[in-house]
């Protein structure tokens, strides 16, 4: 009886919210939207979603406020945009770490990449790059793994389980070399010590290290994407060398889930237009990023490839987080 | 103070920095310790354990045969009434929203000094909100609700 | 003449009346958030950055810039009237600073504070001109076991922050480490003292423990005779230095303007110790070192001019290779970015009328902050003569906006309230919290280095003395050590062991 009435009342108040919601949708958005970027202020992430959130804006004519909700490797924003109204007015910027790699190396999960996010759209891909101070007596992919067989190598990473961490352990298992791996907080402090050639070998995201390439302070041996970067022609890809290596970072926008359908294509759509302003396609390219702004079911698609594309290295890598 | 010399300050702060020492050792047990090589996330906490407590154990020793000094009153009601109110802004300002936490919080801060009257209190707590509102939330746009999902409006 | 040229080229750029105007909002607005307990530079930057995406890029990084040393400047002002520093380096201005404020001479203090931040900024500008290249390579220089050997050389000489008992402000160092521990290790990603809560897996907030242990920890201090004592002295002395005072503080803003130009060269935590080390300096040169911690004026002239020049030279790192040198200036190197500036070695090439007209209105801007606030320390002054009872709900408020706006973390409140307890409790049992806070943060800094110098020289521990610069650092650890525990000087210590509060 009390199950009975309880049940009853949860439906009541699922078809009250989804009603409101319903109505809400119509005219969405009505206030102004917040954007969740679950990094720091000031790195790739939320670059990419400043601009995006920027022009969004005018899109959708409500501000989009961004908040950045920094910790635990994105988990914290993740789980707090995971958590919130499923009415649209807040939102996830998504990136490889919070719906591919954290949820496979956590021991505790904090939230559900598939289930507890609405996919919205895959704005960019983001090409990662193997760098090495130009001291290092190195200038292919391939001299670089015969160097590793001879004597002892470090690389410098952006952090333990980043998506920097796992493509350089990819690559240690696919080339068969052991090369000590050096965590750092954040992408700044590791490239540091390469110019300083403190360590010889980084992992980086391709824009945060494309000054430093072009400049000649880093001599770039390979990008991680399946083709080479546009930006950057003349750098080979490391598939080149070790076939069916292939790793990016990239950026999507979530909701929570339950979000109404047309609230998420609404959102999606307005992303869309966003992604094909020249301006914004100008500064993706400055900054190396692959403009893809799909749709809520390829996104949904994507995050479960990448998912499947990452679990046999986080296993094999040893990885894991408490 | 008791007849015998010591300086019960010092012997408090002794005891106090040892039992902060066991309760930090106590969370290292568990944390891998490591080589010197390849350190593991125990190694440092536990060498840092263990020199708090060898300074706690010092000071508690020189506490003896010295003459300590008077105490100073304790702010009970400063402790009482300070302290939640942070705590209360962190356990609102989502569900209520900026807005009543924020004046709460001011109102149960206010009441720590005994010079504060009831109508004084309010009048302050009203003035504090209301500027805050304008600075932080209007002026420099922090992202805050101003009024959260618990209230009715 | 090269430079010259150049600088003209910047001052012309800067002092474009637009620019001006972005410059003087920077400051005027970096000053007012800098005087809010708790909400420091970054937390701002972060908040107007979408503002700027309208700018031309030099006026926004202008404005920027401007906003980071208000800030810094607008912190000092809170550390020194109410005893809440808002950053690392304002930690060391309240420790005399506040003392000389309970003694009716903030208006001294705050005017010492201006003066020396405005000779240290606009020395350090001029560094930043001179020699930004060949002082990056210099910083490039340091890896793991460098960095190691600085912070135990900044740790040797934290002790001296002490006023009291050396052995219990060795005891409140390793306690600060040990907090400094809380979060997720990054070797392994294991937490360590997290007591399981995923909000503290970045470690603690920097803003909420100095806000507890030095400012609610003051406040509950300041509750426990309210009617016995008055928490400030009523007759306020003469609000601008005397002849005599100049004379005392041209040595250490000379002294703290070196060590923090030097000092914030290095990207990774340098500029941390830039305003400890000076105190430290100052007390060790200074011929009444039993003054400091009972408000030295050179307790405050030293730690702000190396504070304000290390803010300065933390540019450097940024501008020649696009390496952040704290959080603020990763905002920066993201609010470039948005504007389609690639930051790094080539802007200066590419970009010369950015590179210099930011260096040309960082001297600008040092000299708005100085003609701005000189006035504003009367009123500055005339705030502490509001009753107690009604200024501390007031910073009661300020204190929890200012931390929950650093994450938007509840966590954070909790943990100001904890620290709070914590730093009244160690009051009560005679601990001082400015060595407490230094290991803090040198903690992580610590650790990581020295686990990275260990990974790096495959277990070889002699790496910190072969390697000529780790070496150097640490003999001059070992100087200030033996200095330190001479009998003589321990004796003397415990000779003016007493009490700081009055």
């Amino acid at each position: 009886m009390i199950l009975t009435l309880t049940r009853r009342a949860l439906m009541g108040t699922a078809l009250a919210f989804g009603l409101a919601g319903a109505a809400a949708a119509q005219d969405f958005p009505d206030r102004a939207i917040t954007l969740v970027i679950p990094f720091a202020a000031g790195g790739s992430t939320d670059v990419v979603g400043r601009i995006v959130a920027d022009r969004m804006s005018q899109e959708l004519g409500q501000q989009i406020v961004v908040q950045n909700v920094g910790g635990a490797g994105g988990s914290l924003g993740a789980q707090q945009v995971a958590k919130a109204d499923a009415d649209g007015y807040t939102i996830l910027m998504g990136t490889v770490a919070t719906h591919a790699l954290n949820p496979l190396i956590l021991k505790q999960k904090p939230y559900d990449p598939v289930a507890d996010f609405a996919p919205v759209s895959l704005l960019v891909l983001v090409p990662n790059v193997l760098a090495v101070n130009p001291a290092l007596p190195v200038n292919t992919v391939q001299e670089l793994i015969d160097l590793a067989k001879k004597e002892p190598l470090a690389y410098a990473s952006s952090g333990n389980g980043t998506p920097l961490h796992l493509s350089g352990e990819l690559f240690k298992t696919m080339a068969g070399v052991d090369i000590t791996h050096i965590p750092y907080k954040g992408s700044g402090p590791a490239l540091t010590d390469v110019l300083g050639n403190q360590v010889p070998v980084i992992f980086d995201n391709l824009p945060s290290a494309s000054s430093h390439i072009s400049s000649g302070k880093l001599k770039a041996l390979g990008v991680t994407t399946a083709e080479r970067a546009p930006s950057f022609p003349d750098v080979p890809a490391i598939a080149e060398t070790l076939p069916g290596y292939e790793t990016y970072s990239w950026n999507a926008l979530f909701a929570p889930a339950g979000t109404p359908p047309e609230v998420v294509e609404t959102l999606a759509s307005a992303a869309k237009t966003a992604m094909a302003d020249p301006a914004v396609v100008a500064r993706m390219a400055e900054f190396s990023a692959e403009i893809v702004a799909s749709g809520p079911e390829e996104l949904a698609e994507h995050v479960k490839a990448e998912m499947t594309k990452w679990e046999p290295v986080v296993v094999e890598a040893n990885v894991s987080l408490d | 103070m008791s007849t015998r010399q010591k300086d019960d300050t010092d012997l408090i702060a002794g005891i106090g920095l040892m039992a902060a020492a066991a309760f930090f050792g106590w969370q290292t047990i568990g944390l891998e310790i490591g080589t010197s090589l390849r350190m593991g996330p125990g190694y440092f906490p536990m060498i840092l354990s263990g020199l708090l407590f060898i300074l706690g154990l010092l000071v508690t020793i020189k506490s003896f045969g010295r003459e300590g000094e008077p105490g100073t009153p304790i702010a009970w009601r400063g402790i009482l009434f300070i302290l939640p109110a942070p705590i209360f802004f962190g356990l609102t300002v989502r569900g209520l929203g900026f807005v009543p936490a924020l004046f709460f919080t001011t109102l149960i801060a206010s009441q720590a000094s005994v010079k504060m009257r009831p109508m004084y209190a309010l009048v302050l707590a009203v003035a504090v909100t209301v500027m805050s509102t304008l600075i932080f939330s209007y002026g420099l746009g922090l992202p805050f609700r101003r009024f959260g999902p618990w209230l009715p409006f | 003449m090269d430079l010259l040229s150049n600088l003209a080229m910047g001052f012309s750029v800067a002092s474009s009346i637009a620019n001006l105007g972005f410059c003087l909002i920077g400051v005027i607005l970096g000053t007012l958030i800098g005087v809010l307990p708790g909400i420091g530079a970054t937390a701002t930057i972060a908040m107007l950055l979408p503002i700027t995406f309208q700018l031309e890029p030099v006026s926004s990084l202008i404005m920027l810039a401007g906003i980071y040393y208000g800030a810094q400047y607008g912190g000092s002002t809170t550390a020194i009237l109410i005893n809440m520093p808002g950053e690392s380096s304002s930690a060391v201005t309240a420790i005399d600073g506040y003392q000389m404020a309970r003694k009716g001479r903030a208006g001294t203090a705050l005017a010492t504070a201006a003066i020396g931040s405005f000779f240290a900024g606009s020395v350090a500008t001029f560094l930043v001109a001179l020699f930004a290249p060949p002082l990056t390579a210099v910083a490039l220089q340091f890896g793991a076991a460098e960095y190691f050997s600085l912070m135990v050389l900044g740790l040797v000489m934290s002790v001296a922050l002490a006023h009291g008992s050396v052995l219990k402000a060795l005891a409140m160092v390793v306690l600060g480490l040990l907090l400094g521990i809380v979060g997720t290790d990054i070797y392994t990603g294991t937490p360590r003292f997290t007591m399981g809560i995923t909000q503290f897996a970045d470690g603690l907030n920097f803003v909420a423990v100095a806000i507890g242990v030095f400012g609610f920890a003051e406040i509950l201090r300041n509750l426990e005779d309210e009617h016995e004592r008055e928490v400030m002295t009523r007759n306020i002395n003469r609000l601008f230095p005397s002849r005599q005072e100049f004379r005392e503080m041209a040595g250490p803003i000379l002294r703290g303007t070196g060590i923090g130009s030097v000092l914030g060269i290095l990207p990774g935590g340098g500029a941390i110790l830039a305003s400890f080390a000076s105190y430290t300096m100052e007390k060790k040169l200074s011929k009444t070192p039993e003054e400091f911690g009972k408000g030295a004026l050179a307790g405050v002239a030293g730690p702000e001019s190396a504070n304000n020049a290390g803010a300065q030279t933390s540019f450097i790192p940024l501008l020649t290779l696009g390496i952040p040198a704290n959080p603020v200036m990763a905002l920066m190197i993201g609010a470039m970015i948005i504007q389609g500036i690639v930051p790094g070695p080539s802007v200066v090439t590419d970009q010369p009328q950015l590179f210099w007209g930011i260096i040309a209105s960082m001297w600008i801007g040092n000299l708005m902050l100085v003609v701005l606030n000189l006035p504003l320390i009367g009123l500055w002054v005339k705030l502490l003569t509001v009753p107690y009872y009604v200024l501390f709900p007031i910073i009661m408020a300020m204190s929890a906006i200012g931390v929950y706006s650093v994450n938007g973390n509840p966590y954070d409140l909790f943990a100001v309230a904890f620290f709070g307890l914590l730093g009244y409790i160690m009051s009560k049992l005679r601990f001082e919290p400015a060595p407490l806070l230094l290991g803090f943060v040198l903690g992580p800094l610590l650790e990581e280095n020295l686990r990275r110098a260990m990974i790096l020289s495959r277990g070889d521990p002699t790496t910190f003395v072969t390697r000529p610069i780790s070496a150097g650092l640490l003999v001059v650890s070992l100087i200030v050590l033996v200095l330190v525990f001479l009998p003589q000087i321990r004796k003397q210590r415990d000779e003016v062991f007493t009490e700081s509060e009055g």
